[in-house]
């Protein structure tokens, strides 16, 4: 295997279920100590993924390697470098989080006491140093998502699989979630997280690789994802949603013929491209103040990833790739 | 900030095997399943020989408790299965199976410490019904070697009901449904055995069925290694002995290939 500085390769995977199509020739590869989310809706193949990496799944087509090691030939090597947790929490509830955190350092060999001494480091920088001695069944799901965190760092892996870890959680506990997965690029962990949160994807990788339905439809830092959707677009909301028609008029050119039919009166704003940023916003308040229309919000709006998202994933059904739908 | 910098030793299978049983076998003493399992045993007995006892003494010969005693121990050992086929199911649901696969452990050390974890509940449950029917006058008449081939039958009936049951828990991932796909036939094969009443008390176009089902031939097999006071009971010959044998290693065979494929399918 190619060796080098790439923490995870993955060339020309495919898999199938049936005759369901789960992935289509997937490939990427992820740089050592970089966070990657793989962004994608329910039944993207995002789990798919996870799980080949992961050794839970055998590839029909294509290899891949993880941590220098092949994932089909080599199996027991890669679970030896890293840690996986899935969709959902898997923890053993009739026990407590240390006795859980305690099992799992013993199964990856560390002596009891080891095990103990690492169960109380982590219940105390996790946040769960009150909680450790309650059985897991009795904790929140964001809790009981730490703790099942906690146990795939009672040794340290090289890659981590995070499989959709807020998916679930409310808001409180998807930040406090966040934050310890901060931590995994700050321990130079590389990881690899699915997500179909385009916020999440924002918020915590450094590379974001879009796929639907088992084809990948785009790769590339936060911002260059955005630039795909555009510059930009400029915002108008009138003070009187009556104006519509007449701010669609004053704005003439500025206006693609595309828009123009678009102000309806169910619609309170008015959006159009704006190619030049500010500038353009400028040229649209001057047209605004010669036809004396009043206006209560403008906005120069940069695309936001689900803006993105909707625009690839909108390219890649125009494309006519054959159907997948495996579980995400 | 410690958390970070621990390394990865070499894990043992051994080590992993011993801690995945004390999982399995820590929680039935605080969760009152060990209690649970000897009450099982004495409703058992008390069930299947006290409103009994009267009515069928007339139809079999020699001592009813000698007569109930295999199937008392049958009961038991197949309501250890279940609990372990439950546990099978919560595992899977629970998704642990699913860490443990992605972990360094040898694929088949979590199934040898559930099994024995089964053979543990085996093993308690047998020496329960074994206390409880000596309660009722059942007693061992054939010595060590028969005594302990009886035991041991018991037990090795009660491995391969259990590995049955954990293959429906793993495959079902569903507690509730395991319960209910194990104890249809328990009752069932339980009723339609010669456990209870001789075939000859089944009609006519039944008994074929209530003779050689594996619940029966397990039945005749255990009477026979336990002996009975008169001489009404078969000797342990090969021919009383051997469809027993035969049945329990067909149902192992066939388990451990449906465990093979069920193992590669997962893959």
């Amino acid at each position: 295997m190619p060796t080098c500085d790439k923490s995870v390769i993955v060339n020309g995977i495919r898999k199938s279920f049936g005759d369901v199509t789960a992935l289509h020739d997937i490939t990427f590869d992820v740089v050592r100590g970089e966070v990657i989310s793989l962004l994608g809706p329910n039944g993207a193949g995002k789990t798919t993924i996870v799980h080949i990496l992961s050794t839970l799944t055998r590839p029909d087509l294509g290899r891949a390697w993880v941590a220098g090691h092949d994932v089909v030939s080599e199996p027991g090597r890669v679970r030896r470098s890293i840690m996986l947790t899935s969709q959902q929490v898997a923890l053993d509830n009739m026990l407590t989080g240390r006795q859980n955190l305690v099992m799992v350092g013993r199964l990856q060999g560390l002596t009891k006491s080891e095990s103990r001494t690492r169960a109380t480091t982590l219940v105390r920088d996790f946040g769960l140093a009150d909680a450790a001695d309650r059985r897991v069944e009795t904790y929140s799901g964001g809790m009981r998502r730490r703790i099942d965190l906690a146990c795939g760092l009672i040794v340290r892996p090289e890659v981590a699989f995070l499989d959709e870890p807020t998916t679930g959680l409310d808001p409180r506990s998807r930040h406090s979630v966040w934050d310890l997965i901060r931590r995994f690029k700050g321990a130079g962990i590389t990881t690899v997280l699915t997500t179909q949160y385009l916020e999440e994807a924002d918020a915590l990788s450094d590379r974001i690789i879009v796929i639907d339905r088992g084809t990948i439809i785009a790769e590339g830092t936060n911002d260059e994802l955005k630039r795909r959707a555009g510059s930009g677009y400029c915002e108008i909301v009138p003070q009187d949603r009556r104006d519509l028609p007449a701010i669609a008029d004053a704005l003439g050119s500025l206006l693609p013929e595309s828009d123009k039919a678009a102000p309806t009166m169910t619609s309170d704003r008015i959006a159009f491209p704006a190619p030049d940023g500010v500038a353009t916003v400028a040229e649209a308040l001057r047209r605004l103040d010669s036809a004396n229309i009043r206006f209560a919000d403008v906005a120069l709006r940069r695309p936001s990833l689900d803006d993105v998202f909707f625009a690839l994933t909108k390219e890649s059904a125009k494309t006519n790739l054959p159907t997948a739908g495996m579980t995400s | 900030m410690t958390t970070w910098t621990v390394a990865r030793p070499k894990p043992s299978p051994l080590q992993q095997w011993w801690v995945l049983t004390i999982r399995v076998i820590a929680p039935t003493l605080r969760s009152g399943e060990l209690a649970v399992a000897i009450s099982l045993s004495a409703v058992f007995t008390a069930s299947l020989y006290l409103p009994l006892k009267g009515i069928i003494t007339t139809v079999v010969q020699g001592s009813y408790a000698q007569y109930v005693m295999p199937m008392i121990a049958l009961q038991a050992v197949y309501f250890s299965a279940m609990s372990g086929a439950l546990r099978s199911a919560t595992d899977s649901v629970q998704e642990i199976n699913l860490r443990f696969r992605a972990m360094p452990i040898a694929p088949m050390v979590p199934l040898a410490a559930r099994m024995s974890g089964n053979v543990y509940r085996c093993a308690t449950a047998l020496a329960t019904a074994v206390l409880c029917g000596y309660v009722i006058g059942f007693r061992f008449y054939r010595g060590v070697e028969y005594t302990f081939g009886f035991c041991l039958l018991v037990l090795m009936i009660g491995i391969a009901l259990s590995l049955v049951g954990d293959l429906i828990g793993i495959v079902s991932k569903n507690p509730e449904a395991t319960t209910h796909i194990l104890l249809l036939p328990q009752l069932i094969l339980g009723m339609l055995s010669v456990g209870i009443l001789p075939p000859e008390q089944f009609p006519g176009w039944l008994q074929p069925v209530v003779r050689n089902q594996f619940y029966s031939q397990f039945v005749y097999a255990l009477r026979a290694l336990a002996g009975d006071a008169t001489r009404s009971v078969a000797w342990p010959t090969w021919s009383v002995i051997g469809p027993a044998l035969a049945w329990l290693a067909g149902i192992m065979l066939v388990a451990v290939q449906l465990y093979a494929y069920v193992l590669r399918r997962q893959r």
